[in-house]
């Protein structure tokens, strides 16, 4: 499974980016079972778009063929594609990538009903 | 037909007053069209006594998809500019009406013409006589519509229309304070633009974002700065020589003309100035 996280800089360490349109890029996480088996960082060419950063971001992310978006907050635009697409999103999620990624893959975060703000 | 605009970047400095006052006394000889293109909150008609009645709706294209002739080719969402048209390798694009401004470029670029339209009201144009030689025409947008430049291009047009026909010698745009989309439709094509300022810090600052943006529109500029003799004129002096223009109309302060002005008193305004 392949899980989007936005992130403050290109590594698993990086802390989540609480913003989702506009981070500063995203770790895409491969994993089996419960484990990390890889991992690549993508830019987000969103962070200067003048509108619609959440629909850009949206589809970078989608494009990868994620099936799950961990991030911080995340408006309604994005979050309506993405659900529609049938990608999972979990927002106010803060600490490092990795411990986010770990708590998702134990079911210690839960989706989220609606956009953040 | 000499097209001019009142504008400016700052709120309340009075380009609605001085694009008023302009209009009223040109139609003492002259036939003259006001055209309110702030259509977000447009308040010329409050000034010259008028109610807005008999509205003609404004409605703007948006696009709808046709499933049976898109080959989900993405090219629509990689040429909107505003981000409305969510697109994955493989699906349908979506489009997002929040964000679309009915540009029509998606349309433009589909190769399969896939992409009809849908009409929908955006917002309402009124026209009144002020006097045998005075016509308002008040564009205004409907309240949650984000993107204003569209129904701005459709009010001035139907202005214009309308001034043609009334072959009146002059057409003035009062425009909305800023210098965004809404602003640029009204200036576009404009013969000579007044920048209304004050001799404030503030309205220095703003002042120099619509020297700036005309320049880039290439409008030629000229400067009425109002309640001329408080502040300290110095600061717009300096931007007025900096993009070469020259200040062309002052308007004292006067506590009577705000006191007309409160009152809606035009001929007592006109009178003082």
């Amino acid at each position: 499974m392949k899980i989007a996280v936005s992130a403050t800089h290109r590594s698993l360490d990086a802390d989540v980016d609480p913003r989702f349109g506009r981070c500063m890029c995203f770790v895409i996480v491969e994993t089996e079972g419960n484990e990390i088996k890889n991992h690549k960082e993508i830019d987000n060419n969103a962070i200067r778009a003048t509108r619609g950063a959440g629909i850009q971001a949206a589809q970078t992310v989608a494009n990868e063929g994620v099936e799950v978006v961990i991030t911080g907050n995340i408006g309604p635009n994005a979050f309506n594609v993405l659900t529609q697409t049938g990608i999972e999103v979990v927002t106010g999620v803060t600490g490092k990538v990795k411990e986010a990624v770990e708590k998702y893959l134990k079911g210690k975060l839960k989706d989220t009903s609606g956009p953040s703000f | 037909m000499k097209k001019i605009a009142s504008t400016g970047t700052k709120g309340g400095v009075g380009k609605s007053t001085f694009a008023i006052l302009l209009a009223y006394k040109l139609s003492k000889n002259k036939k003259v069209v006001l055209c309110d293109c702030d259509v977000e909150c447009p308040n010329d008609y409050l000034i010259l006594n008028q109610k807005l009645k008999n509205p003609t709706k404004i409605h703007q294209q948006y696009p709808v998809l046709d499933k049976k002739k898109c080959i989900k080719c993405g090219l629509c969402s990689k040429t909107c500019r505003e981000n409305a048209i969510f697109w994955i390798k493989d699906k349908y694009p979506v489009f997002i009406y929040d964000l679309c401004t009915a540009c029509g470029a998606c349309m433009i670029v589909c190769p399969k013409s896939a992409i009809k339209t849908k009409k929908e009201k955006s917002g309402e144009s009124f026209t009144n006589k002020i006097n045998n030689n005075f016509w308002l025409v008040t564009g205004r947008s409907k309240a949650g519509i984000t993107e204003t430049g569209p129904i701005v291009s459709e009010v001035k047009n139907r202005a214009i229309k309308f001034a043609e026909k009334k072959k009146t010698d002059y057409i003035i745009f009062d425009t909305a304070p800023g210098t965004h989309c809404s602003v640029i439709q009204a200036l576009l094509d404009v013969g000579k633009a007044y920048a209304v300022t004050e001799p404030t810090p503030l309205g220095a600052h703003d002042f120099s974002l619509i020297l700036e943006l005309l320049k880039k529109i290439k409008v030629p500029a000229e400067i009425v700065l109002n309640k001329a003799d408080v502040g300290n004129r110095k600061l717009i002096e300096k931007i007025a020589k900096r993009f070469k223009t020259k200040i062309s109309v002052e308007i004292p302060y006067s506590e009577e003309l705000v006191k007309a002005y409160c009152e809606k008193d035009l001929v007592r305004m006109v009178g003082l100035i």
